[in-house]
């Protein structure tokens, strides 16, 4: 069996380069503190980045408490309160499925189908046509939803998602920073999406703790800032079974 | 036909019926993957294998191994700054190696950390690709130096063909969008993963390796996304159950 991927009519998709919101995310510096003033920042990137009209982003919580962060505009605090209120809708879904939640037609037989009443209020009261809802995560952590929509129907450009997706990562370190900040000077570092060593080491203080991961995040970071080390090192060093966490590590 | 080729033949034709099974609805990527690399290793008398995908950043991440131990995937990931496997993905074009001595100069930090940890000698590095765009790529490891017959160029890049299909029919496909966020939910899985080893490494005192094993035949055994075994490991406490692979599947409280 040989299966011909370079066949095919349609052309190629080129693997962009950041996007735009990609690149303004990554511009932004890593020493925004205060999570409010962060969210703002995020929701203009993606704002100013992509054809939208307006953004939130709301935390969502096992606990089920809910609280929007920041949303640019009247329509975007609407869409989030309907939400909640309602209990059903793109960000809620995404937040329960982790994966990108997107209804370029509102006004569409399947997104009516979908959420029976959100999609109605959302056309009715909010006069918006598309919403595409993207979580922020790291691992099992949900660090909020990023909530996009725009008054008029239709997809977002293929190049445009991509970036959308690519920065929503990007976002979701930068928020996971903040929640594990322990006073460092860069509050987050882009190169923790990839370290193997770091998510094994985050893992196993989960165990050795029994805590949360974002507590064993943070219990790494603190303990690498206060003895000066470089977190990989020290992740590396939990792994090898140098260094264990307790509660008085 | 000797014996050799003969069983060859046969577990050839038992690696393609089994992925072919394996592309059921919803089925998991991370699995499919693990096996592909499984096969290349048997197939291709390769002593390691190694599948990466690249983010929407273009950074090339590890999705699957054939070792799971820590030092070695970070070997593998060392490649998304240098090394046949980002070479191989920049030109959308396998890479061969057949003597790693020669490509230190290429290669200085990849080639150090080979020469390292373990005495590999030659790599091959074949695109994953979509329509002629690069996604990834799988990395062959031999111990021996030398090339790879176009025979066994050819099947490993028919495995690298049935792993870009196997991303791209996780669920319904053919668009763009679709194929970026697959790409992201790959990613995420294998970030799940590393930490649920993680925690089945402390609580059971046992290796990275032997971690993912647990977890491997646990979800397999219980026809569960390894990803969604991970989570629960991670977010409850699961893993009691996969450290001693029983069934049990009770839901127990989250942690906060």
């Amino acid at each position: 069996m040989r299966v011909a991927t370079r066949a095919g009519s349609c052309p190629p998709t080129p693997v962009a380069e950041p996007g735009a919101v990609t690149h303004s995310l990554l511009a932004m510096g890593h020493d925004v503190r205060d999570v409010r003033a962060l969210a703002e920042k995020i929701c203009r990137a993606f704002i100013d980045g992509l054809d939208i009209d307006g953004a939130a982003i709301s935390l969502h919580t096992a606990s089920e408490l809910r609280e929007t962060l920041y949303a640019s505009d009247a329509i975007s605090d609407l869409l989030e309160e309907l939400q909640f209120t309602l209990g059903e809708g793109a960000c809620m879904d995404a937040a329960r499925t982790g994966h990108p939640v997107l209804a370029p037609d509102m006004s569409d037989i399947e997104e009516s189908t979908r959420w029976p009443v959100y999609a109605q209020a959302v056309v009715d009261q909010a006069g918006v046509g598309a919403v595409f809802a993207l979580p922020l995560q790291w691992a099992t952590i949900n660090l909020g939803v990023l909530d996009l929509h725009r008054k008029a129907a239709g997809s977002l450009p293929v190049a445009q998602l991509r970036d959308a997706i690519g920065a929503a990562d990007i976002a979701a370190l930068m928020l996971l920073g903040l929640r594990t900040d322990p006073g460092e000077e860069r509050v987050w570092d882009r190169s923790w999406g990839n370290r193997i060593e770091i998510h094994q080491a985050t893992g196993m203080v989960v165990a050795q703790l029994d805590i949360s991961a974002t507590d064993a995040f943070a219990r790494l970071r603190a303990y690498a800032y206060v003895e000066h080390r470089l977190l990989g090192d020290v992740a590396r060093d939990v792994v090898a079974r140098r260094l264990r966490f307790t509660e008085e590590t | 036909m000797n014996e050799a080729d003969s069983s060859r033949q046969a577990l050839l034709s038992r690696a393609f019926v089994e992925l072919a099974d394996t592309l059921v609805d919803d089925f998991d990527v991370i699995d499919l993957l693990d096996r592909l690399a499984g096969y290349c290793v048997e197939l291709l008398e390769a002593d390691a294998a190694g599948i990466l995908l690249a983010d929407t950043q273009r950074n090339l991440r590890v999705v699957a191994s054939t070792n799971e131990q820590t030092e070695w995937m970070e070997l593998l990931q060392l490649q998304s700054d240098e090394g046949p496997c980002v070479d191989c993905f920049r030109a959308a074009a396998a890479v061969s190696i057949a003597d790693l001595d020669e490509a230190a100069d290429r290669w200085p930090r990849f080639a150090a950390a080979l020469a390292d940890r373990e005495s590999y000698r030659s790599v091959h590095a074949l695109p994953l690709r979509l329509r002629g765009e690069p996604i990834g790529a799988l990395n062959l490891f031999h111990r021996r130096p030398g090339p790879m017959s176009p025979a066994d160029l050819a099947l490993g890049q028919a495995l690298a063909d049935v792993a870009t299909i196997g991303i791209l029919s996780e669920r319904a496909i053919n668009r763009g969008e679709v194929l970026n966020e697959q790409l992201q939910t790959a990613l995420n899985s294998r970030v799940i993963i590393e930490q649920a080893k993680g925690v089945l490494a402390e609580r059971g005192g046992i290796t990275m390796d032997a971690a993912f094993d647990r977890l491997r035949s646990y979800s397999r055994n219980n026809n569960l996304k390894l990803s969604d075994v991970g989570r629960q490991i991670i977010q409850s406490d699961l893993a009691a159950a996969v450290l001693a692979g029983r069934a049990v599947r009770t839901s127990v409280p989250r942690r906060s």
